[in-house]
């Protein structure tokens, strides 16, 4: 039994050496492309100039007194009542 | 002058022996009376003859026990009121005070549920108070800033307004000076508080017309300046609010000192574009407060933990006051101008004497010992209150400082960046000399009086002042509000 499989096994690696052998690779030798016989649609969407536009420089608010009520004032009155 | 002598003599004589007879009928009570009013009665006979800081314990220990107040009781517990103040009930705790809902005890109970942040419920108290009665000014004046601190200005509006009224009415009925002087420090405490609501609205305008009604000599006129030139501020005119200002430099007005004064001149400077003469206040607010708040912070630091420190600093003699920084000095002074220190300070008065007085009443008994120690304690009590009082004022003093360096440093760097952007600019070098104001840079109305500054202040002048300051802001110059 043994035997059997080994030789079967012999036979099948034969048989894939000789179709590796039969395949034949060809690629094109030579190639001539004419870009100057292309055309290309569509449209010049890039900017004609390069500039960018003037903005206000950003000024950064600093919180300066205001006085928007009188509640310490009056709280300290009704404390000072009695 | 001899019958002078001799009224006065009987006076006395007549004082002590009401006194005698109302302590003899109360010690009687205090030994024969085994009813449940016994406390109340013992109360009402001591405050027949004047001694109102003795009967305290006893309405306060009577009220621990019962809760029905009849017409005798509630007029003794309002005529405590107004001479003790909150000191009339002041053992008892709120849900007890609660229970009871005549005006006296309901105006004692608001004020402290006030001074607590619990204003929904202080509202609700002192809304028991009747509008017919005398309290009402007071709670009025409370349920009022209520309105205030919540934004409701209509109402706010509407409480202020009832509240001068009423005080008003009682100011021309009053008969007293003293108690005339304190309904017009209400009636005008109420339309200052009018007009405060105008400047909170923006109407500017209507609130400086109700500033006009205090009169100068009012003891509440130093603190109005203040408003109004933060009024005029908003009005944009500049030149009066650093006028009003200046007022406080006036030797009349040394013992008024308010940092924030000094930030709305800055920043009056600052709205005129006026760069160098800001910066100035800026400094100047640095230099002179600073060494202010260290050394209070000294003082209260070495004497955080003594009862009577600051009261004894009251008392003291010329020649220690003077030994203090003249600035501390002017802080007690300031102290000594609010109503709630003067009351206080009356109460200690009266209860001294009102010792003095018993101590001199013959046969000593357990009851004289028992009133003498209650108003021992009674003394030491006020004595330190009035202590804390002083103490937070300088406390209050301290914070006001740091707020304030606080707005003067944000302020600063906005100057420096002003001036950054003049120097980018190029622009020519601020004129500074002290003639450089022009009438024509005044705003005046028919009824505001122009003086001429020169280098001296006069009391009628005081509040009146307007610099003439021409802006130097140019369109290039933006002051962002």
């Amino acid at each position: 039994m043994k035997i059997l499989i080994i030789l079967l096994m012999a036979i099948s690696t034969n048989t894939f050496a000789e179709e590796k052998k039969n395949t034949i690779y060809k690629y094109k030798e030579y190639e001539v492309i004419d870009l100057g016989s292309m055309e290309v649609k569509g449209q010049i969407i890039a900017p004609g100039d390069l500039t960018v536009n003037e903005r206000e420089r950003k000024v950064f608010k600093r919180s300066l007194l205001e006085k928007n009520n009188f509640d310490f004032e009056n709280r300290r009155e009704i404390e000072n009542l009695r | 002058m001899k019958y002078l002598v001799t009224t006065f003599l009987l006076a006395t004589f007549c004082m002590n022996n009401t006194a005698y007879a109302t302590a003899k009928a109360a010690h009687e009570i205090f030994l024969k009376d085994h009813s449940p009013a016994k406390n109340k009665k013992i109360a009402h006979e001591l405050i027949d003859g004047q001694f109102y800081f003795s009967a305290i314990p006893f309405i306060n220990n009577y009220l621990e026990e019962n809760s029905v107040i009849d017409a005798e009781l509630e007029a003794d517990i309002e005529t405590l009121v107004v001479k003790t103040g909150t000191m009339a009930v002041l053992n008892l705790d709120e849900k007890k005070l609660e229970s009871f809902s005549i005006p006296s005890i309901s105006l004692i109970l608001g004020t402290r549920l006030f001074n607590k942040e619990q204003y929904e419920k202080a509202y609700g108290v002192l809304s028991r108070i009747p509008e017919t009665h005398k309290f009402s000014i007071e709670s009025n004046l409370i349920k009022g800033t209520i309105k205030n601190l919540q934004r409701k200005q209509i109402e706010a509006s509407t409480l202020y307004e009832s509240c001068a009224k009423k005080a008003e009415q009682l100011e021309s009925a009053a008969s007293g000076d003293k108690l005339k002087r304190y309904y017009t420090y209400l009636r005008e405490t109420c339309l200052i508080r009018e007009a405060r609501v105008k400047i909170e609205d923006k109407k500017f305008e209507e609130a400086l017309e109700i500033y006009e009604q205090i009169d100068k000599r009012s003891y509440k006129w130093p603190y109005i300046l203040m408003d109004k030139a933060w009024a005029h501020y908003y009005l944009k005119d500049y030149n009066r609010a650093i006028g009003l200002t200046t007022t406080y430099k006036s030797p009349l007005l040394e013992s008024y000192f308010f940092p924030e004064a000094e930030v709305l001149t800055a920043l009056s400077y600052y709205n005129l574009c006026l760069w160098d003469d800001a910066l100035k206040v800026v400094d100047h607010f640095y230099d002179i407060y600073q060494p202010k708040a260290d050394a209070l912070k000294d003082i209260l630091g070495q004497n955080k933990k003594s009862d009577t420190y600051f009261l004894d600093l009251y008392y003291a003699d010329p020649k220690t006051r003077e030994n203090l920084n003249p600035f501390i000095r002017n802080l007690i002074t300031q102290t000594r101008k609010q109503v709630k220190f003067n009351l206080d300070l009356a109460s200690l008065k009266a209860a001294k004497d009102e010792l003095a007085l018993i101590k001199k009443l013959k046969n000593k008994n357990d009851f004289i010992t028992q009133l003498e120690g209650n108003l021992d304690s009674t003394i030491l009590f006020i004595s330190s209150k009035i202590n804390y009082y002083i103490k937070k004022e300088i406390f209050t003093f301290i914070n006001e400082i740091h707020k304030h360096s606080y707005s003067m440093f944000n302020l600063k760097l906005e100057l420096l960046s002003q001036k950054r952007n003049e120097l980018y600019n190029a622009k020519l070098d601020q004129k500074n000399d002290r003639n450089r104001g022009e009438e024509t840079n005044v705003k005046r109305k028919a009824n505001q009086y122009f003086f001429d500054f020169n280098g001296s202040f006069w009391a009628d002048e005081l509040g009146d002042y307007s610099f003439g300051l021409k802006s130097q802001c140019t369109d290039n110059t933006k002051i962002e509000k």
